[in-house]
């Protein structure tokens, strides 16, 4: 998974977002690190949708215009937690490594 | 050039870069959140900002990307396009094997040479074209980084493909504006430069097609055919060459011979009735053909002096012509597949 998936559907885990706000949120999650554009957002938006991990929500009028929001399917949530997972096993081993580790890492 | 048009409608023409399917599926959300960039809340400020206002260059390039990542499909587009994709990307593959064969040609005869391993000298036919001096030491190494470019690609380094393939392309550029500057290319003026553009450049910004939704290349079969290219196709010519007295095709009609072959080789599965899988060959053999058919036009006029070469050259490209004939329904039945997008179905 990549790291701009990755961090859409995490956007997405607390609740339903429209495009811009999930642009917003990423930021935020990345710490500014991950600056989707609306052109690569909509690219992982439309290859997460075909993948059953996102859907539509509903659409709300916002100054004369339909905001669509998206929301984790039940796939979604399980590849994200799995993932997170992941990434976390392989950090707790980067620690470990370098000498980093904390008792939660040792255990 | 966009006078009249608002902030919005800016968007829209845009998103024109976009294939339909897409632009059907996502333009109304893209274009709301374009402008959710844009709006203060402001109706004064917003009502400025959707007059005069543009879309940033970053965001054109954006939409931009994800067009040719969509048009050049890679996993999860429709078949057209990902068909498509898989035929430029074979394309670009086939024509950085033909430079990485060229180049595993120049480091064998390097080594034959400079007699190294204990090699005889090699023939007085071929000593004749020995690279010596500085230039063409530069010349050649940057040649040589085409091997590294087709590994690359194979491997799934595509950015470090690009990166080396255009390190790769620039000593030829150099190479040619020298020559031009010194008069070297008054009997042939157009041959070497449509060779740079249509075998260089080209398939060097058709490694966008390399892009991170493209499936991976087939490993084993594109680095097995190095050597086996290098069997087939240089060690012959080699011995030709090194006979002294054997006609040899200059490198168009190498290329075009080449090309024809692989059509008739492909042919009978794509004139089969049960031709399934076999359309993004097709496809790719069209491509192929376009591009050395191309080259063979540009560099006909360098024969203008020499009617034997010219009826040589048409020749070639009649023969090509014909065997690419064979396999282009079968591109065009590819083309016209409207497999679902997996949104759309």
């Amino acid at each position: 998974m990549t790291a701009q998936a990755f961090f859409v559907l995490t956007a997405l885990a607390d609740g339903p977002r429209h495009g811009y706000g999930v642009v917003g949120e990423v930021a935020d999650l990345s710490q500014g690190r991950v600056k989707l554009k609306i052109g690569g957002l909509y690219g992982v938006l439309d290859r997460l949708a075909s993948e059953g991990l996102i859907e539509p929500d509903r659409e709300e009028a916002h100054d004369g215009r339909l905001r669509r929001y998206y929301r984790l399917t039940r796939d979604g949530r399980r590849a994200l937690a799995e993932e997170a997972e992941l990434r976390a096993a392989t950090a707790r081993v980067v620690r470990l490594r370098l000498g980093l580790a904390g008792p939660e890492a040792t255990g | 050039m966009s006078a009249g048009l608002d902030l919005e409608q800016r968007y829209r023409r845009v998103l024109r870069l976009l294939p339909r399917y897409y632009r059907d599926r996502w333009e109304e959300d893209m274009v709301a959140a374009f402008l959710d960039t844009w709006m203060t809340g402001d109706p004064d400020e917003d009502s400025v900002t959707m007059e005069f206002d543009r879309p940033g260059w970053r965001e054109v390039v954006s939409v931009a990307a994800l067009a040719v990542r969509l048009y050049l499909g890679g996993v999860g587009a429709a078949g057209r396009y990902f068909a498509r994709g898989q035929a430029v990307r074979q394309a670009v593959l086939a024509l950085v094997l033909v430079h990485a064969m060229v180049s595993l040609n120049a480091l064998v005869f390097l080594t034959w040479s400079r007699r190294l391993f204990g090699l005889p000298a090699p023939p007085a036919s071929l000593a004749a074209t020995t690279p010596g001096g500085i230039w063409p030491s530069v010349w050649y190494t940057g040649y040589y980084a085409w091997l590294v470019v087709l590994v690359a690609l194979v491997l799934g380094y595509r950015r470090t493909a690009w990166v080396i393939a255009l390190l790769a392309i620039g000593p030829d550029l150099f190479w040619l504006l020298k020559g031009q500057i010194a008069g070297r290319f008054l009997t042939a003026p157009i041959g070497p430069w449509a060779f740079w553009v249509l075998l260089n450049v080209v398939p060097v910004l058709a490694m966008t097609a390399f892009h991170r939704n493209a499936p991976p290349a087939a490993r084993r079969p594109w680095l097995l055919a190095l050597p086996a290219s290098y069997v087939l196709v240089a060690v012959p010519e080699l011995v030709l060459q090194a006979s002294g007295n054997a006609w040899l095709p200059d490198p168009s009609g190498l290329f075009c011979l080449l090309v024809t072959l692989a059509c008739l080789v492909h042919a009978p599965r794509a004139l089969s009735p049960r031709s399934g899988g076999s359309g993004v060959w097709s496809l790719t053999l069209v491509l192929l053909a376009a591009v050395v058919g191309a080259y063979r036009i540009a560099s006909i006029s360098d024969y203008r002096h020499d009617p034997h070469l010219v009826a040589v050259s048409l020749s070639e490209l009649l023969i090509l012509a014909v065997a690419v004939a064979l396999v282009v329904p079968d591109a065009i039945r590819t083309q016209a597949a409207t497999s679902a997008h997996p949104l759309l179905g």
